[in-house]
């Protein structure tokens, strides 16, 4: 009986005032205990009080107003969806998608944060708090069961607003039930309505969360609201001395779930792989700079799921071409995917499609987002080199290392400044960005060559652009001392011919399938023909979505994913494009 | 030079290192072994403050004990904005020296009930709890109506005064003493204000505050 009461009913957690920006406020109901915490974009998020590393409050962490740091060991939970961005151990890697907090629902309503473990339905409307701005009341923490507490309030006297000094007024209960109690006063032909909830924290405490139905005004306020507070504590005093007169109750044990369910399933296997899991509406398009259209993509319903800077999704399109494109979005802008579409002169349908046919209002499915482009947080600084279009991950990088105060700078290499996306951007990274406009190539090998020059231990450099653009920062990179690991780069496309020419045998070590793969067909195809489910997205050997772990044989590598060192180490391999050398590969599938 | 005679895991002791870093203060320190060595108690050390307590400094020969007296000390002499300490406010030295006495108080409650749960003092852990709870919900409502007046900190000033360095010290570490500051969300919100004057310091179990 108490179990259901307890999960379906919505009770205010806190005051709308105990959210101030880059604040968590420790909240509790029926034993479960919260952090929340109110983003910079007015978001206010209730999750689980506790990180999913160690089991720290997660209500000691750091709000920095679009993420939530613990403060044992760092991990970041990004606004809304409380998925895990950042894990400090291990920084070259984009965290699973299982590790993310469970959170609660929140609304705001009477000055009050409600929430509720199972809401069946919206918070109920109050009667007598529709009218007009209602005042919330200091919140009165009290040592007794929500009972006791009831009990009393049933009883409890105040003046109505204006006639505070008085002592008689007339007291009406209108309403009352298990955790609220309406109160009318009346004097002096002045009648205030109080509604008095007891939020229940745990068996044996409560928290008085009253408020009245209209605010006094600025002049009157702080002394309706010490009066209220006087009366409310006198009221405490007496409940908990009746409180401590009897047994305590054993406070509840909530129950923690290990993983929502939802993340804790395996994906259905499916024939094709490239999966279109969500919808999202085009709730603005517009042009982010000279022939690059902005797409603002909105959930069709629910949240979006967790991206980190580098992120990719796959865009399915109207024609149904399938294209990737990298998520622009800072860290906490969780409401939304905002993607950047060059107008391609050879496009074979994709860009030209996003450019002329989709339209504002229209649904689009597409992919969770993908990172292969992981942004490191540990770097002594982080440069980031980007030409053309290739700005889109760069910029969600920036932002991210603006935000967190990291030492970094930000090359744009573009033909000229109104080829220059997303402006509005670019504008909150004046201080570390450095557009290089209008170069010949040559010029450009010039540049880059400044850039990377000077390259230290703990250096990282993140390139993204044209491929010519890419071969030549690498090569430069390499001459200028940068190590494989500290060059990390994505390439939109891979332009290299693949050759499909050669015929050999895989065998699955963990599927225990043995397959043959003959000339012009690839891995990845053979693979999901015999069952295999394997993700992928670009298909060319760019993004790095199917890669595999090779325990055996000699690939044969034609991707653009992988750098020199990973490549001759041998031990990973793209399935889409790249092939066998040795007549057999053993691969970890 | 000042020599402060300190203990790590001391709050009156951090209470002189927070406002020193505040101010920017230069200063070197001589440890004193509390515990276990029970070093504030030997024959050198009662030379020094014969009530065998820390902290206590040494400025260039003014020997002081007492973590408020030394803190009105310090900001008296080193403070060149006169904020922390205003010597020409007759209102507010009187609402200071208030809330210095008040964070006594919690030194009697809070940090005694840290002292039993963290170094095995044998004292009524149940009435230091309950103590500081008392002092705790008058801290909070203070707080909670300041916030209504526009006021940040615990005196009626601009600027936080040496009250809030000498409260903030055993309100942060009260959960070492089994003291939640759950009920006290005024409080908290106070706590992130004292971690973002600039020249804040942490110690062991106080955690820095996010940007503002």
């Amino acid at each position: 009986m108490q179990q259901e009461r307890t999960r379906t009913r919505w009770h205010p957690i806190a005051a709308s005032h105990d959210l101030p920006p880059r604040h968590v406020f420790h909240a509790q109901l029926w034993g479960r205990e919260f952090a929340v915490w109110r983003a910079d974009d007015g978001y206010v998020n209730v999750w689980e009080n506790r990180c999913l590393h160690r089991g720290v409050r997660l209500s000691i962490g750091i709000n920095d107003g679009r993420e939530l740091k613990c403060q044992y060991h760092g991990w970041r939970y990004a606004n809304r969806t409380a998925g895990c961005t950042y894990i400090p151990a291990h920084p070259a890697d984009a965290p699973a998608r299982t590790i993310t907090n469970r959170t609660y629902p929140a609304v705001e309503r009477y000055g009050l944060v409600w929430s509720c473990e199972q809401p069946e339905g919206e918070v109920p409307g109050v009667p007598g708090l529709e009218r007009e701005a209602p005042l919330a009341l200091r919140g009165i923490p009290v040592n007794a069961p929500a009972a006791l507490v009831v009990t009393a309030l049933r009883a409890h006297r105040f003046q109505p607003n204006g006639r505070i000094d008085g002592s008689d007024a007339e007291m009406v209960v209108k309403a009352a039930d298990d955790f609220s109690v309406a109160l009318s006063a009346r004097a002096d032909g002045a009648a205030t309505l109080a509604i008095f909830f007891v939020q229940p924290v745990d068996s044996g405490r409560s928290v008085i969360r009253g408020v009245l139905d209209r605010d006094p005004g600025a002049e009157a306020r702080n002394a309706v609201l010490r009066h209220h507070n006087a009366g409310l504590s006198v009221l405490r005093d007496n409940v908990e001395r009746q409180a401590a007169a009897r047994p305590a109750p054993a406070p509840i044990e909530p129950v923690y779930e290990r993983v929502p369910a939802a993340l804790a399933e395996l994906p259905e296997p499916s024939a094709h792989g490239r999966k279109a899991a969500l919808r999202v509406t085009v709730a603005r398009k517009w042009e982010a700079a000279d022939g690059i259209a902005g797409f603002e993509l909105r959930p069709l319903k629910g949240l979006l799921p967790t991206f980190q800077p580098g992120a990719h999704i796959d865009v399915h399109l109207p024609n149904g071409a399938i294209r990737q494109y990298s998520i622009v979005n800072g860290p906490g802008e969780s409401d939304r995917y905002v993607i950047g579409v060059k107008r391609e002169a050879d496009s074979k349908g994709g860009s030209l499609c996003l450019h002329e046919t989709v339209r504002e209002g229209d649904v689009l499915a597409i992919s969770e987002p993908r990172n292969n482009f992981p942004l490191r947080r540990d770097a002594v600084k982080t440069l980031l080199v980007a030409g053309g279009i290739g700005a889109t991950p760069l910029i969600a990088m920036a932002q991210a290392l603006h935000h967190q105060r990291l030492v970094h700078s930000f090359h744009y290499f573009a033909q000229n400044e109104a080829q220059l996306a997303f402006g509005d951007r670019l504008d909150g990274l004046k201080d570390t960005l450095v557009p290089h406009l209008g170069l010949t190539p040559q010029e450009t090998g010039g540049r880059l060559r400044d850039i990377l020059s000077g390259y230290a231990e703990g250096m990282h450099v993140y390139l993204c652009g044209p491929g010519p653009m890419l071969e030549a920062a690498r090569a430069i990179a390499g001459e200028c001392g940068w190590p494989d690991e500290a060059v990390h780069f994505e390439y939109f496309k891979n332009t290299r011919a693949i050759d499909d020419s050669s015929a050999f045998e895989i065998a699955l070590a963990r599927s225990c399938l043995t397959l043959k793969v003959p000339a012009g067909r690839s891995i990845l195809e053979v693979m999901r023909e015999a069952g295999v489910d394997m993700p992928s997205s670009c298909e060319q050997g760019a993004c790095g979505t199917c890669m595999a772990t090779v325990i055996e044989g000699e690939p044969d590598h034609q991707d653009v994913y992988l750098n020199d060192a990973e490549k001759r180490a041998g031990t990973k391999i793209m399935t889409c494009v790249s092939r066998a050398k040795s007549a057999r590969l053993v691969l970890d599938v | 030079m000042i020599t402060l005679y300190d203990y790590e895991l001391s709050g009156n002791c951090y209470k002189l290192r927070l406002l020193m870093s505040i101010l920017g203060i230069e200063y070197k320190t001589a440890p004193v072994d509390f515990y276990p060595g029970r070093e504030h108690k030997s024959e050198w050390f009662l030379k020094l403050n014969p009530l065998g307590q820390i902290p206590v400094i040494d400025d260039d020969g003014l020997v002081l004990r007492d973590a408020q007296a030394i803190l009105i000390y310090l900001a008296a002499k080193y403070d060149p904005s006169g904020t922390w300490y205003p010597r020409g406010n007759p209102a507010l030295l009187g609402k200071i020296s208030q809330w210095l006495s008040f964070a006594d108080g919690i030194t009697a409650t809070a940090s005694a009930a840290r002292l039993h749960d963290g170094l095995f003092y044998a004292l009524d852990i149940d009435a230091a709890r309950a103590g500081a709870h008392r002092l705790f919900r008058i801290l909070d409502e203070h707080l909670w109506f300041g916030e209504r007046e526009d006021r940040d900190w615990i005196c009626s000033a601009p600027s936080p005064t040496i009250a809030d360095i000498a409260c903030f010290p055993y309100v942060m570490l009260s959960e070492e003493g089994g003291i939640p500051r759950q009920d006290y969300p005024a409080i908290r919100r106070w706590c992130d204000r004292v971690k973002r004057i600039k020249g804040f310091t942490v110690m062991s179990g106080v955690f820095p505050a996010g940007p503002a």
